[in-house]
C-alpha cells in the first residue's frame, strides 16, 4: 500500500532466516526462507525481496532493519576468525594462554584445552607498567611499540588486541600504543584496546574479551560492508541496527566496533520478545522464557519486565548453565549479556544406548541435515523430534502447512531397533520415558536462572516458543511445579519477532571500588551525572535523538572482601537505600545477609535506552490446513486427541487433552493442563500440579 | 518399587549433580577470601543417610573422596542426635577425618518429615585458623599444636541456633576475621541450599522410591568401576616416587605404593613409605585415600556417576606411623603435597599396565607461598596456589596453562593481587624447553615472579626440584622447579623447596617462583618434526633445544629434513 513504512527484524539461524515486517500501522507479516551460510546476506535479500513482492510494496518502503545473526559465534566455533595479533605488558603475553587454569571436566585424562585465539608468536610485549591506580611505575617505551608493529606487518596480521595490566583506570598508554599501531598497520588492520571495549578490573577477562573482539572483528566488517552493498542492489538503503548480546540494539556501524557483543544476539532477541510481552500483554510480571529449537534449549529470567543479566559468557564451551562455576571450555567475554542458560537439548538431539543400558539424549545434534530420522533427509539416528512424532505430539504426516513431509514408520522403525528393543521396552514406554530423560537435562536450563539464583520456578509464569518449546512446555512446567503456561502469538518466529520490538540500548560503567562509607551523596550524584553526559554524547554519535531516551541507573555492590557483586537498582541518591537494597539482594540470594561487614561500590552503571520498538497490532492470516485428530500418549496411556487451530480456542479453559497446531508451531496441551487463548491471542495454559 | 527404570536413574542423578553444582556456585559467588572465591581452593558434595557420598559439585577431586571418612566419624559421634537445622563444622585430623587445619568442613544434616535424609557436605580452605605463620602452613611445625586453632567435630548450629562461643573462640583465633567467618557463611548458605534442592526430590520420588535409587545409582557406579578394573591384567605393579624433602639439606621422602589387581577389585597399599617426619609435610589417611580414588577413577573412560559406589572395589591402606597414616600429633599443614605425590605413584604404577590411559608427571600440585603484614591499616594474608602444567598424554601433548589433574584450582587475578596485597606481579609466563621431551611433550612450566612493596616473611611450599615430574615410555622428565630470592642489589640465592624457616625480604626484592615442567611421553626423536617445528615457531621449544632434545634441525622457518635425518640416526 503506498506511502506505508515497514521496518524489518532478521533473525539468521543454523538453518532458516526468519524474516518479520512490520508496517507503520503494527501489520505483521512473516516469512521463513532457507539460510545461505556462504554469503548470508544473499538470504536476507531473497527474504525481503520475496516479502515487499508479496505485499506489493517498492523495497524503499522499508525504513529500518534490525539484525541478529550467528556469524560471530560460529566465526569461533569453526576458528575461522582473523590472524589476531595481541599487544601486552612485559611479563605478561601468557595470560591469554594461562586463563584462569580451571578445568571444566573432572578426572578426564585425556583432556584438551581451548588453544588462544592469538598464537603465542603473535603475542609481542612492551616495555610500560602501570600501577593498580593508573599510575605510571613505568612509561610507555613507544620503541617498543614501533617493533612489535613491524613484526604484525611481517606476519601479516588482519588484527591487533591491546591489552595492558591496570589499563582500566588509566588508557593513555594503550591509546598511545593504538594511535602508533595505526599509523604504521594503516586502516585495513582492525585495531581494538581493553581500555576501551573492558574497562574493568581482571587482566584475564579483559584480555579475552578484547582478543574475541579482534578475532571477529574483520569478519563482522565484512559482512556489514557484503550486506550493506547486497542490500543496496535490491533498492533497499534503510539503516541496519543489530541486537547485541546485552538485549538491545546498536548500529551497525557500532557493532563493528564491539563484535564481541554479537555472540548471543539470537537468543537475546527472543528473551526481549518475552519481556516485551510481560509489559505489552500483562502475562504476569515475572517470567521464564523457555526457547526450543533444533539444537539447543534456552532458559532467562525476566522480573518485572526486566530481563536478568549477566557480565560474562563464555563462548564456545558447549553448554552454558548460566553460571560461572564451569569456566575454561571455552572463550569468555566479559560484556553485558541477558543470562541465557543453553543445554545441548533441541529437536534434533540424538537419543542413544551406551553399553551399560543408559539412554542418553544429546549434545550430540543430526542438525539440519541429516536431521531426524522423521524427515527422510538421510537422517538414521533416532532424535528427539521423531519421538515427538511417535508419541503423537507433532504432526506424524507433515508440518507447516504440509511443506515438510514427515515419515513417522520410519521413526518407529529407528526407535524400536536403536532404543526400544535393546531395553526390552514397547515404543510407548520407551518414548515417554525419552522424553521424560530430554526434560529433566532441559530442566536443568530453568533450574540455572531459577533455583541457582534464588528464585522458585513456582513463582514464574513460563513463557514457551521456538520450534520446540511448546510441545515439551507443560511437561517442564509439571516438573518444576510451574503453575502457568503462556504460548505466544507467532511463538516460532518469536525471536525474529523480538527484534522490531526491542530499543536502542547501551551501557555505561564506571568502576569505582569505594566502600559506601567513603563516599557522599555529592560524589554519587557527579558520578551518574557523568554517565549520563556519556549516554547522551554517544547516542548522539550514532545519530540517534536523544529527547525520548530513558536512564536506568544500577549499582554493583558487594561485601568487602567478597570478589561477586550483586546488581541493585538505583531510585535515587540515597546512599542508605542502595546499601539495603544490597542487604536485601545478598538474603535472598544467599540466604543471608551481614550487618557487619562493610559494603562495597565496585561499579555505578547506566543504561540508557532509547524506546523504537514497533507496535504490533495484528498478523497477516497464516497459510489455510487441515487438522485431524490423532493418537497422542501421556502418562498411562495412548488416547485419541483433537488438533485444533489457535483460532478455535475460545477464552473459556478447555481442559486437556488436545493440541493446537499452527503454520509455525504445534502446542501440546495434556491431561494435567488445560488452555485458553486471551485477548491478545496468546495461549494461555494451566497446570495442575502433579 | 522393584523395578529401577533407567531413565528414572539418569534423571535423579542429574537433581542430585545439579544440587552439588550449585553449591558450588553459592560458595564462589558470596565468599570473602581469595583462595576460596579466585582460587577455589573448597569442594561440595552431597551425601546420603548412611554419609554416603552421592554427588559431588565441579570442584577438587583430591578434596571430594574426603568426605566419606568425616561422615563416618559423625555417625559415630551424633548417632541420632542431629536435628533439623544442626549444622557441624570440623577441622582436625585426629579423630574428626579433617586432613589440615585450614581446611574447614562444614556439614549438614537434612532430614525430610523429621527422619534423616542425607547430609550437605562442603569443605573450603580458609585464609588462616592461627598458628605460627600467617596462611597457617609452617613446613617447620613438629606439633599439630603449633599449626593453628583446632576444631573437633561441633556443632555450629544447634537447632537453628548459631552457637556464638563456637564463632567468638574462631574469630579470635585468626589474623583474618572477616575472610573466615564470611566464608564460613558461604558454606552455610550452600548448605541450605542444598537442603531445600534435596528436600524437593524426596518430596517428588518419596522416601522409599528415592532411597531405592540411591541405591541403584552406588550399584551402577560400582559395576561401572569393576568393569573398568576387570580390563586390566591381574597382577602387583609396584611404583616409587619421592618428596625432596625438608630444609636447606632435604632427605628424600619415599612414597611407595603396591598396587594390587585381583580379578575386579584394586589394593593400594602404602607399605614401605618413609616414616612420618618432624615437620608439616605428615598427610592424614584422608588424603592418600581421596588421591587414590581420584587416580583410579581417572582410569575409566565412561561417565561413572560420581559417588560412594564407585569407590567399593578400591582398598587403601597404610602402616600406622607412616607418612601417610601419621600418628598424633605429627604436624601437617603443608600435607596437599603428599597427596599429589601419591597420585603421581599411583599413576606410574598404572602406567606400567595402561600406558595409554596414564598421564606423565604434571607440575607436582599447587606451589605455596603465604605471607601477611599489615596493609592501608588492614591485616593481610597473602595466600599464592599456584598449578599450572599437566604431563603428557600417549596421544596428545602435556598441557600448560591448567590446573593439576587431581585439583581444580584457578589462579588469582594480578590485577585483584596488586590492589589488596603490597606487592607486585613483574611477569607471569611459560618457560621455553622446560616441558618434558617426548614423542609427545610435556607441558611447560610457569614462572610467577613477585616484588614486595614492604618488607615481608613468608613460608614455602614447593617440591619436584630433585625429582622432577616422571616421564612415561620414554618420555624425559620435566624441568626441575626453583625458589629464587632477587635482592635489590642483583644477588639471587636459591630458597630449599621447603624451607624449614619462615624467609625474610625487604621492600624491592623479588621472588621468582618457577614451577616443574611436565613429563614426556614417549620417545623425544619420534616426535614429528612438523610439532617441534610448530613448537618453535610458538617459542615453546628453542632451535636449540629442538635439535638437544629432539634431533630436530630448524632453519630458517623450516624443518631442515636431511639434518634432522643425520641428528635422529646419529643417537
Amino acid at each position: 500500500m503506498p506511502g506505508r513504512t515497514y521496518r524489518a527484524g532478521v533473525d539468521i539461524g543454523g538453518t532458516f532466516t526468519d524474516i518479520v515486517l512490520v508496517d507503520d500501522l503494527g501489520r505483521v507479516e512473516l516469512c521463513k526462507v532457507a539460510s545461505t551460510p556462504d554469503d548470508y546476506s544473499r538470504g536476507i535479500a531473497n527474504g525481503l525481496q520475496q516479502l515487499v513482492t508479496r505485499i506489493g510494496v517498492d523495497p524503499g518502503a522499508i525504513t529500518g532493519i534490525v539484525h541478529a545473526t550467528t556469524i560471530a559465534t560460529n566465526t569461533i566455533l569453526e576458528f575461522k576468525g582473523a590472524k589476531t595479533g595481541l599487544l601486552t605488558t612485559a611479563g605478561f603475553r601468557d595470560v591469554l594462554e594461562f586463563r584462569r587454569l580451571r578445568i571444566p571436566v573432572l578426572y578426564d585424562l585425556q583432556y584438551a584445552k581451548p588453544r588462544p585465539l592469538a598464537p603465542r608468536r603473535l603475542r609481542l610485549e612492551v616495555r610500560e607498567r602501570l600501577g593498580p591506580g593508573g599510575d605510571v611505575r613505568v612509561p610507555l617505551d613507544e620503541m617498543s611499540v614501533r617493533e612489535a608493529a613491524a613484526t604484525f606487518v611481517a606476519e601479516g596480521v588482519e588484527a591487533v588486541a591491546i591489552s595492558f595490566l591496570h589499563a582500566y583506570a588509566n588508557p593513555a598508554h594503550e591509546m598511545r600504543a593504538e594511535a602508533i599501531l595505526s599509523e604504521i598497520l594503516g586502516p585495513s588492520v582492525y585495531l581494538t584496546r581493553g581500555s576501551e571495549i573492558l574497562p574493568e578490573i581482571r587482566e584475564y577477562e579483559r584480555a579475552s574479551t578484547v582478543v574475541v573482539n579482534a578475532y571477529v572483528g574483520p569478519v563482522i566488517r565484512h559482512y556489514a560492508e557484503a550486506l550493506e552493498a547486497r542490500l543496496a542492489s535490491v533498492g533497499i538503503t534503510a539503516p541496519i541496527e543489530m541486537m547485541h548480546s546485552g538485549g538491545g540494539i546498536m548500529r551497525l556501524a557500532a557493532s563493528v566496533k564491539r563484535a564481541a557483543a554479537l555472540v548471543e544476539s539470537g537468543p537475546a532477541a527472543g528473551v526481549i520478545a518475552c519481556a516485551r510481552l510481560v509489559r505489552g500483554e500483562g502475562t504476569g510480571a515475572n517470567i521464564i522464557s523457555f526457547d526450543m529449537g533444533g539444537t539447543t534449549a534456552k532458559a532467562a529470567l525476566v522480573e518485572n519486565g526486566e530481563a536478568a543479566r549477566t557480565d560474562e559468557y563464555e563462548v564456545g564451551a558447549g553448554i552454558n548453565l548460566s553460571s560461572k562455576l564451569v569456566k575454561g571450555g571455552g572463550y569468555p567475554i566479559k560484556m553485558p549479556f541477558i543470562d541465557v542458560s543453553e543445554i545441548g537439548a533441541g529437536g534434533g538431539s540424538i537419543v542413544a544406548l551406551d553399553d551399560k543400558r543408559r539412554v542418553t539424549v544429546g549434545p550430540r545434534s543430526a542438525g539440519a541435515m541429516p536431521g531426524p530420522v522423521c524427515y527422510g533427509r538421510g537422517g538414521t539416528e533416532v532424535t528427539l523430534t521423531d519421538v515427538f512424532v511417535l508419541l503423537g505430539y507433532i504432526n506424524g504426516e507433515s508440518l507447516a502447512a504440509g511443506s515438510i513431509k514427515v515419515d513417522s514408520a520410519g521413526a518407529r522403525a529407528a526407535l524400536e531397533t536403536q532404543i526400544a528393543g535393546p531395553l526390552g521396552q514397547d515404543i510407548a514406554t520407551t518414548a515417554r520415558g525419552v522424553l521424560s530423560l530430554a526434560v529433566s537435562t532441559m530442566t536443568r536450563a530453568v533450574k540455572a536462572v531459577s533455583t541457582y539464583r534464588g528464585r522458585d520456578p513456582r513463582d514464574f509464569t513460563l513463557v514457551a516458543f521456538g520450534g520446540n518449546g511448546p510441545v515439551v512446555a507443560a511437561d517442564i512446567a509439571a516438573a518444576l511445579g510451574i503453575r502457568r503456561i503462556v504460548v505466544p502469538l507467532a511463538a516460532g518466529v518469536f525471536s525474529g519477532l523480538g527484534l522490531l520490538r526491542s530499543d536502542v540500548e547501551q551501557e555505561f560503567v564506571q568502576p569505582l571500588l569505594k566502600s559506601t562509607g567513603e563516599l557522599s551523596a555529592a560524589r554519587l550524584e557527579a558520578i551518574y551525572a557523568d554517565l549520563r553526559t556519556r549516554a547522551m554524547m554517544s547516542l548522539a554519535d550514532e545519530g540517534y535523538g536523544t529527547d525520548a531516551a530513558v536512564l536506568r541507573a544500577t549499582a554493583d555492590l558487594r561485601y568487602f572482601g567478597q570478589a561477586y557483586e550483586l546488581n541493585v537498582p538505583v531510585a535515587d541518591l540515597d546512599l542508605a537505600a542502595i546499601e539495603e537494597a544490597f542487604h536485601a539482594e545478598h538474603q535472598r540470594t544467599y540466604g543471608h545477609r551481614s550487618l557487619r561487614d562493610p559494603v562495597q561500590f565496585v561499579n555505578a552503571r547506566l543504561l540508557a535506552r532509547l524506546p523504537s520498538a514497533s507496535v504490533i497490532a495484528e498478523f497477516a492470516p497464516e497459510p489455510a490446513f487441515t487438522r485431524k485428530p490423532r493418537q497422542a500418549i501421556f502418562a498411562g496411556a495412548a488416547v485419541e486427541v483433537e488438533v485444533i487451530g489457535r483460532s478455535a480456542l475460545g477464552d473459556i479453559a478447555r481442559p486437556g487433552p488436545f493440541i493446537v497446531e499452527d503454520y509455525d508451531c504445534t502446542c501440546v496441551v495434556p491431561p494435567f493442563a488445560a488452555a485458553r487463548r486471551d485477548a491478545a491471542g496468546n495461549i494461555e495454559i494451566e497446570v495442575t500440579p502433579q | 518399587m522393584s523395578e529401577i527404570d533407567p531413565i528414572t536413574l539418569e534423571v535423579i542423578r542429574n537433581g542430585l549433580a545439579s544440587i552439588a553444582d550449585e553449591m558450588a556456585l553459592i560458595v564462589m559467588r558470596s565468599a570473602y577470601s581469595p583462595v576460596v572465591r579466585d582460587i577455589m581452593d573448597y569442594s561440595t558434595g552431597l551425601c546420603d543417610p548412611q554419609g554416603r557420598i552421592i554427588a559431588q559439585g565441579l570442584t577438587l577431586p583430591i578434596q571430594l573422596c574426603s568426605f566419606p571418612r568425616v561422615m563416618r566419624f559423625v555417625a559415630d559421634k551424633f548417632g541420632d542426635d542431629l536435628h533439623p537445622g544442626d549444622i557441624l563444622v570440623t577441622n582436625d585430623p585426629y579423630g574428626s577425618g579433617g586432613q589440615h587445619l585450614p581446611d574447614i568442613y562444614v556439614l549438614k544434616p537434612i532430614f525430610h518429615r523429621d527422619v534423616l535424609a542425607g547430609f550437605a557436605a562442603t569443605v573450603a580452605h580458609h585464609s588462616d585458623v592461627g598458628g605460627i605463620v600467617p596462611g597457617s602452613v609452617a613446613i617447620y611445625a613438629t606439633e599439630i599444636q603449633q599449626e593453628g586453632l583446632r576444631i573437633p567435630l561441633l556443632k555450629l548450629y544447634n537447632k537453628g541456633e548459631p552457637d556464638a562461643a563456637l564463632f567468638a573462640l574462631i574469630e579470635a583465633n585468626t589474623r583474618a576475621p572477616i575472610e573466615v567467618l564470611g566464608d564460613l557463611r558461604a558454606q552455610v548458605a550452600a548448605c541450605t541450599t542444598a537442603e531445600a534442592g534435596l528436600q524437593a526430590l524426596y518430596h517428588r520420588y518419596g522416601r522409599e522410591g528415592l532411597g531405592t535409587y540411591i541405591e541403584a545409582l552406588h550399584d551402577y557406579a560400582e559395576a561401572m568401576m569393576r568393569d573398568t578394573i576387570r580390563e586390566l591384567p591381574d597382577g602387583v605393579y609396584i611404583a616409587e616416587d619421592y618428596l625432596d624433602g625438608v630444609g636447606d639439606t632435604p632427605e628424600p621422602v619415599l612414597i611407595r605404593v603396591t598396587l594390587t589387581v585381583t580379578g575386579d577389585t584394586i589394593d593400594i597399599d602404602f607399605t614401605g613409605t618413609s616414616p612420618q617426619v618432624a615437620a608439616s609435610i605428615n598427610c592424614p589417611i584422608s588424603l592418600p585415600e581421596s588421591a587414590a580414588f581420584t587416580a583410579i577413577r581417572c582410569l575409566s573412560l565412561q561417565d561413572i556417576p560420581n559417588c560412594e559406589g564407585y569407590m567399593r572395589p578400591i582398598t587403601v591402606r597404610a602402616p600406622e606411623g607412616c607418612l601417610v597414616n601419621p600418628r598424633f600429633p605429627a604436624a601437617c599443614g603443608a600435607r596437599g603435597v603428599v597427596g599429589y605425590r601419591v597420585f603421581d605413584a599411583i599413576m606410574q604404577a598404572l602406567a606400567q599396565v595402561v600406558p595409554d590411559r596414564a598421564i606423565a608427571g604434571s607440575e607436582g600440585g599447587p606451589y605455596l607461598l603465604s605471607g601477611g603484614g599489615s596493609y592501608n591499616g588492614r591485616q593481610f594474608v597473602l595466600n599464592e596456589m599456584l598449578v599450572g602444567t599437566w604431563g603428557a598424554r600417549a596421544t596428545s601433548d602435556g598441557i600448560e596453562g591448567i590446573s593439576n589433574p587431581a585439583a581444580n584450582l584457578s589462579n588469582q587475578p594480578i590485577e585483584l593481587i596488586e590492589t589488596e596485597m603490597p606487592v607486585e606481579i613483574t611477569s607471569y609466563a611459560m618457560l621455553a624447553d622446560s616441558g618434558g621431551a617426548g614423542e609427545f611433550r610435556g607441558g611447560l612450566s610457569f614462572v610467577r615472579e613477585i616484588r614486595f612493596l614492604q618488607d615481608m616473611r613468608f613460608t614455602l611450599r614447593g617440591d619436584r626440584r630433585d625429582h622432577p615430574p616422571y616421564g612415561l615410555e620414554g618420555g624425559a622428565t620435566g624441568s626441575p622447579s626453583q625458589h629464587l630470592l632477587i635482592r635489590t642489589d642483583g644477588t639471587e640465592t636459591m630458597l630449599p623447596t621447603m624451607p624449614m624457616v619462615s624467609c625474610r625480604a625487604n621492600a624491592g626484592d623479588i621472588f621468582r617462583l618457577v614451577g616443574a615442567g611436565g613429563g614426556g611421553f614417549g620417545d623425544a626423536f619420534k616426535r614429528d618434526a612438523w610439532r617441534v617445528l610448530e613448537d618453535v615457531r610458538e617459542g615453546k621449544v628453542s632451535i636449540v633445544g629442538a635439535r638437544r632434545d629432539y634431533g630436530v634441525a630448524i632453519s630458517g622457518d623450516a624443518v631442515d629434513a636431511a639434518a634432522t635425518d643425520v641428528l635422529r640416526a646419529l643417537r
